[in-house]
């Protein structure tokens, strides 16, 4: 697999069987993570198994509400917001019994309830893009830079200029031997443009280690042999209203983990190829015999024999 | 818990030829057993109720007079089911094991009985004739009851029916 | 700092079930096979079906032949077994011990981030490996997990001192103890393994060549006697499977059990509906004595095989008596149920009463023997079932992970980087739950 999904699998899994008319109204009690940090808990409500309670955690879920995730989700799933569970940044509430018209449907919206909160900041930036490409003089101290602490020492970066949008990640290797393959990687991605069929794509821009100019002003910023720098420059073909909008947030969004994904199957291929040149070896090796010369040894008396 | 064996091993008091002890049978057929009592059960009822489990096994020890004539009639119902294959009525089926049951048959002793290494042979020719007629005795008596007892819808039940391939002991008659 | 739960992955020889710690159910449960794309087959089109990988070593699982993204393109699991008609499926794990480590490592790939979708970086890790494990081979699972997923701990539990730790929530035991026999039967084998103190008494393990996937071709040969001929032959061993797990149990006495159907037909018989997969009808299915024929297999198993003739009761009898005479009394006392396949209705009652009494005839004997001038106390034997059985070896984890403790007995990245993968040959033994 190449791409990662944008949904999440368990929850799509737990919330079909459990809308499942077919299948009885059940205890249910169970906490699962995503990517980057983020915690989900599902469960029944106390003796009322036919409600079934969805939370998330996230530790960026303040910034994102910030930049208008709160209209996003409310959009997406105004029907089942309710209270947020103790300990928990955000819930939905969904009454077994009353699923409504197509669960297909909502299933599908829920798994991707990461997915569209962390589309907030994204929308931001593509609609105020759209605005200031209509002004004749756009004062670009307007355009307001987006950062969102996601994971622990990592971050994304969104800034929208007057004809582009820019996205920053920040990434941190905690290996050598990952910074390596990431940088070969990303290398790739630089480079890729140049095929005539990817003229279109996004240009990427890598850097290591030092900040890129649109950042390098922000306090905080982490200065270690193991950080890097990926830049998107997003044009509007990239983010046209409608399916390639979307396409464009669900993919960009996950991008951190898939590079590190791709790192991960990198190294596991070396490994194959490792055993395969060892096992080769050894082969080589079983084959190898010790050179017998014919010895000729001779007893005490002084009489010769020849070993066969 | 291993194959079933018969409760009637621990009559000792009755003769025995050809290790096969000449227990009662309630039936109306002529022969050397006694009659036996009309409201017990007697070996044909033990082997019809035991056949169902015992058939799925291949080793039996052997633990008395009795279980030879067990196992002797749980071979004999293998060759019963097997003649109605081919699903007869009730009235064939009697018939066509009337006819089985008074065909030629080995008995221990015999060069064609399969089971001549557990039992021994009769003594002499008089024992050998009593033993015959006591083993058709049997088999008459099983002809009558078994279909009786299988028949539903004058069909054999499936429910005997799938047993017909398997061999208890790995052996047939 | 709140960490994130830690993952629990049990690879077995048919399923694997993994999800994350402080949930009773795992996540996932899945076969524990990979579809790869097999050179050969690719050029020549789906028609021609690829041998099982295992009987070709070296040759085209062979990834230093390939280039490209070919080794990203595979399955795992129920998506293998769905393309298994363009992909070549492969077993990575024989018996409970990984046989392929190519295919392993891929196989991990793919659960943690297409399923459980977590960042390996993040979490600390509890596997499990099978009784007589070689410590080689908790090596090479330390180096793929520290090395290609930087996990930040990992640590390698014996199945059997888990389903130990899963039975500590029945309500039938007193004291949390880590001394017992435990019977874990799956799809392909079952094991008899006593444990004394969380540690495999080794030399005392058995396995019994019965299990699950032998019960459900008993139950196929049973339904193609009787002449069922309403099952479509391509799904005649999942027909076969779904009857034995939906309707069978465990009888005390077979000829009582046939009186019981021959009397009360109609509360005994069960009718199988099924749908042909293909066309789509729908058929069905007499269901009778295979309900309780299939599970008797356990206890006598000359029924459906002529070579191996051992019933399990005496099985578990002849494990306890090879183990060290102390601890006897223990494993007689904590008898624990694992595994799918010891999940049959009375089956533990069964075993109990069976057990029993082999262990008093014993006592008996020696009673008789000594003149009865000996006297011992009666053996307590008791078989504990509880809710959790089929998954007790994840459900062991996913308890034992949740404990404050684990974290301390997990071996960490930084101990890997320090010292090196000699570090997972040897994991702790957990105390109680605390």
């Amino acid at each position: 697999m190449i791409l990662l999904d944008y949904h999440n699998r368990i929850i799509e899994d737990t919330l079909k069987a459990r809308f499942n008319p077919e299948n009885k109204p059940k205890l249910v009690d169970m906490s699962i993570v995503d990517f980057d940090g983020v915690s989900y808990h599902i469960s029944t409500l106390e003796n009322q198994e036919t409600k079934l309670l969805l939370s998330i955690r996230w530790k960026c879920w303040p910034e994102l509400i910030q930049y208008g995730a709160e209209s996003v989700l409310k959009r997406e799933y105004s029907q089942w917001i309710t209270q947020p569970e103790v300990g928990y940044d955000f819930s939905l509430l969904f009454d077994l019994e009353n699923i409504g018209a197509d669960p297909e449907d909502v299933i599908r919206k829920v798994s991707l309830l990461k997915r569209n909160a962390m589309a907030a900041p994204f929308e931001r930036a593509f609609d105020a893009q759209a605005l200031a490409e209509k002004e004749e003089q756009w004062d670009p101290t307007t355009s307001q830079l987006m950062t969102i602490h996601y994971r622990e020492g990592e971050s994304i970066f969104i800034q929208n200029q007057q004809d582009r949008v820019t996205v920053i990640f920040s990434t941190l290797f905690k290996e050598e031997t990952d910074r390596i393959f990431g940088k070969v990687f990303l290398q790739e991605f630089v480079d890729a443009r140049r095929k005539p069929h990817l003229q279109h794509a996004p240009q990427v821009i890598y850097s290591h280690r030092e900040p890129p100019l649109e950042i390098r002003h922000l306090p905080g910023l982490e200065d270690s042999e193991s950080m890097g720098y990926i830049t998107f420059v997003l044009f509007p073909r990239h983010f046209v209203s409608g399916q390639v909008r979307e396409e464009t947030i669900s993919r960009i969004q996950i991008f951190r983990d898939y590079l590190h994904y791709h790192i991960k199957c990198s190294k596991a291929y070396m490994h194959s190829r490792m055993r395969a040149r060892v096992s080769d070896f050894l082969k080589v090796l079983n084959r190898a015999k010790p050179e017998h010369h014919a010895v000729e040894k001779k007893l005490a008396s002084g009489r010769a024999f020849r070993r066969t | 818990m291993p194959a079933y064996h018969s409760a009637f091993n621990e009559a000792t008091d009755l003769r025995s030829i050809g290790g096969m002890s000449f227990l009662p049978i309630k039936t109306k057929f002529r022969g050397p057993a006694s009659n036996a009592d009309p409201n017990a059960e007697d070996i044909i009822d033990e082997a019809l109720n035991l056949f169902r489990a015992n058939v799925l096994f291949r080793n039996f020890e052997i633990k008395g007079d009795a279980d030879r004539v067990l196992i002797y009639l749980i071979l004999y119902i293998t060759e019963c089911l097997n003649k109605l294959t081919k699903n007869p009525s009730l009235r064939d089926a009697e018939k066509t094991l009337g006819t089985l049951a008074l065909s030629n048959f080995a008995i221990p002793g015999d060069a064609l009985f399969p089971l001549n290494a557990l039992y021994p042979a009769p003594a002499n020719k008089a024992d050998a004739d009593l033993l015959r007629q006591y083993i058709s005795q049997l088999r008459q008596e099983m002809g009558v009851r078994l279909p009786h007892r299988i028949y539903e819808n004058d069909k054999p039940g499936k429910w005997w029916m799938c047993f017909h391939k398997r061999k208890f002991m790995n052996k047939s008659l | 700092m709140s960490r994130l739960a830690p993952v629990v992955i049990d690879n077995g020889t048919g399923f694997t079930k993994m999800g994350f710690a402080g949930n009773s159910d795992p996540s996932f449960i899945q076969p524990t096979v990979i579809a790869t794309r097999d050179r050969g087959s690719a050029a020549k089109g789906p028609s021609v079906p690829s041998k099982p990988s295992f009987l070709n070593t070296s040759s085209s699982s062979n990834l230093a032949s390939k280039r490209g993204i070919e080794d990203l393109d595979f399955y795992i699991g129920d998506e293998a077994v769905a393309n298994s008609k363009t992909y070549a499926l492969n077993y990575p794990i024989r018996h409970g011990q990984i046989d392929n480590w190519d295919h392993m490592e891929r196989y991990w790939e793919q659960s943690i981030f297409k399923y459980l979708r977590c960042e390996p970086e993040d979490h600390y890790f509890l596997l499990t490996e099978p009784p007589l494990n070689a410590p080689e081979n908790r090596e090479n699972t330390a180096e793929i997990m520290f090395e290609s997923f930087n996990i930040q701990g990992l640590y390698i539990a014996v199945q059997a001192v888990l389903a130990l730790a899963a039975s500590w929530t029945s309500n039938k035991v007193s004291e949390q103890s880590l001394t017992g026999t435990v019977i874990d039967s799956g799809d392909g084998v079952t094991h008899v393994i006593p444990v004394a103190e969380g540690y495999v008494i080794g030399s005392s393990i058995k396995s019994v060549p019965i299990a699950g996937r032998d019960l459900t071709s008993f139950v196929q040969n049973l339904l193609r006697e009787r002449g069922e001929s309403m099952i479509p032959a391509e799904d005649s061993m999942t027909v076969a499977q779904r009857i034995k797990e939906q309707y069978s149990y465990v009888c005390p006495d077979i000829v009582k059990e046939f009186k019981k159907y021959d009397q009360e037909g109609d509360k005994y018989f069960k009718k199988y509906d099924g749908v042909h997969s293909v066309t789509g009808q729908p058929y069905s299915v007499d269901v009778g004595f295979e309900r309780f024929l299939a599970p008797e297999i356990f206890f006598n198993p000359e029924i459906a095989s002529s070579d191996y003739l051992t019933p399990l009761p005496e099985v578990v009898d002849t494990v306890v008596q090879t183990s060290p005479i102390d601890v006897r009394r223990g494993l007689y006392k904590n008898i624990v149920l694992s595994g799918g396949s010891t999940m049959f209705e009375n089956f533990g009652k069964r075993l109990q009463r069976d057990i029993k009494r082999i262990a008093d005839a014993r006592i008996r004997r020696s009673e008789i023997l000594s003149g009865g001038s000996m006297r011992s106390t009666p053996m307590e034997v008791n078989v504990i079932s509880h809710k959790f059985q089929r998954y007790a070896v994840w459900f062991g984890g996913s308890l034992l992970a949740s404990t404050p403790e684990f974290y301390s007995y997990c071996h960490t990245k930084a101990e890997y980087d320090e010292i090196g993968p000699s570090i997972c040959r040897h994991n702790r033994v957990f105390g109680t739950l605390g």
